[in-house]
């Protein structure tokens, strides 16, 4: 098979997948859009060193290594590192104002800013899990852990998810009052 | 089971990533448990909301279109070997001048380096250690080289040799990665009688000499290196017969 039809067969197939994959750890459209192109260029370079059934984890792999590098030729590298103390300030309650994030997203939007302001280690699981349906031992792969820290990242990105400031305070605002 | 037992496990469930035997039991639990029971209701929750609230994203048709275009108008393969060829030339170059010019400057590299690979010596025993303890040995079981060396090449940017030791008595019988010295280390599995024979394979960087075996909590360690690989073996199989082997893998294929 020629790399262009090897090419179409087993990563363009892929290519909405590669793309939210991007879309939700850049955050950004144009930043998404540059890492799958980078990602589709590496694609190409090791085409031949894929199966059918992989490509899929293959391709993402590709396209979450294409991000990390470029964030961190892009961003600043402390959040990159899997540190807890990095993390939890990173869901620092006070460092987010819930209500008034509410109240300018409208409550439709909770989740998916939740969702978006979970750190990266445990966002990229969480996305691979429940929008992709991967396998933990995909998961595994393609985020380069064992299946362990699949298990743990996973539990606690949906712990970080439940009791998101951007949740409590829908919840609030529907109850009237503290949760 | 009780809750203490359940809680961790109880998003795994979820995921239906727990075995059969597990599963009944934290089956039982929940439905007993209340709190554990609601736990497992938020994750399922959670997950339908995950679907119908947050948006998935699709790839615009500029892009669609962008990328289809690529393999015609991207390099082919050969150009990039030929690139990748380029820099390792560099980097020896660069490597060779220093060493012409700073002595100390390699005792002082020399001495890094030993550290570094001490330091990995002991990661990969500790990875050894922890794969038998889990009994997660192997990823990819198989006795054939033509399978574990495409599922190694897919998941690395570098393409071990697998070579086939089984009429010395060494039979492969798998795979897997490891993180060690943050990267993936492709980790070939052999069999030797009793013996277990952890196999690490990294591209050479540093052109260490091979280190005499060494023992490291009651495991030992040979290293070499051949064919374009460094070699680390790890195993509770004797030391000379352990280096002997590593010596045999790393010259590859008889000539």
């Amino acid at each position: 098979m020629s790399t262009e039809s090897r090419f179409r067969a087993l990563v363009l197939p892929h290519l909405d997948a590669a793309y939210n994959l991007a879309r939700w750890l850049a955050r950004d459209p144009h930043d998404a859009e540059d890492v799958v192109q980078d990602a589709c260029v590496r694609a190409l370079k090791y085409l031949d060193a894929v199966r059918g059934a992989d490509a899929k984890p293959w391709f993402l792999t590709i396209v979450r290594r294409a991000f990390y590098d470029w964030y961190r030729s892009n961003r600043s590298p402390e959040i990159v590192r899997d540190d807890g103390l990095a993390i939890d300030s990173a869901v620092d309650e006070s460092a987010i104002d819930p209500a008034q994030a509410a109240e300018r997203r409208g409550n439709s939007d909770a989740l998916e800013d939740a969702v978006g302001n979970l750190p990266l280690v445990y966002r990229e699981v969480l996305l691979l899990r429940e929008m992709e349906e991967l396998s933990y031992k995909e998961i595994a792969h393609i985020v380069d852990i064992p299946i362990g820290t699949v298990m743990s990242r996973l539990a606690r990105a949906r712990a970080l998810l439940q009791r998101s400031p951007f949740l409590r305070a829908i919840v609030a605002e529907r109850a009237g009052g503290r949760p | 089971m009780n809750c203490h037992e359940a809680a961790p496990l109880i998003s795994a469930f979820a995921d239906g990533e727990i075995d059969r035997v597990q599963s009944r039991d934290i089956k039982t639990h929940l439905e007993g448990c209340p709190d554990c029971g609601k736990k497992h209701r938020d994750i399922l929750d959670l997950r339908s909301r995950l679907r119908a609230e947050v948006p998935y994203f699709t790839a615009p048709p500029a892009l669609r279109a962008r990328i289809g275009d690529l393999p015609r108008t991207t390099p082919t393969r050969s150009a990039d070997r030929v690139e990748r060829g380029r820099w390792r030339w560099l980097l020896s170059g660069a490597l060779a001048g220093c060493a012409a010019t700073v002595l100390a400057w390699i005792v002082g590299t020399s001495v890094l380096t030993w550290r570094a690979n001490e330091d990995f010596v002991a990661q990969a025993v500790q990875a050894h250690v922890r794969a038998a303890l889990n009994n997660h040995l192997i990823e990819v079981a198989s006795s054939d080289q033509h399978t574990v060396k495409p599922w190694l090449s897919a998941r690395l940017d570098y393409s071990p040799p697998v070579p086939d030791l089984s009429r010395d008595g060494f039979t492969l019988t798998g795979a897997r990665l490891e993180y060690l010295a943050g990267r993936s280390v492709a980790t070939l599995v052999y069999r030797y009688r009793d013996h277990t024979i952890d196999v690490f394979v990294r591209p050479e960087s540093s052109g260490a000499p091979p280190s005499a075996p060494r023992t490291v909590r009651g495991f030992n360690a040979a290293h070499a290196t051949g064919s374009g690989m460094s070699w680390l073996a790890v195993s509770d199989l004797n030391p000379e017969a352990l280096a002997g082997f590593v010596g045999r893998i790393a010259r590859g294929p008889d000539q």
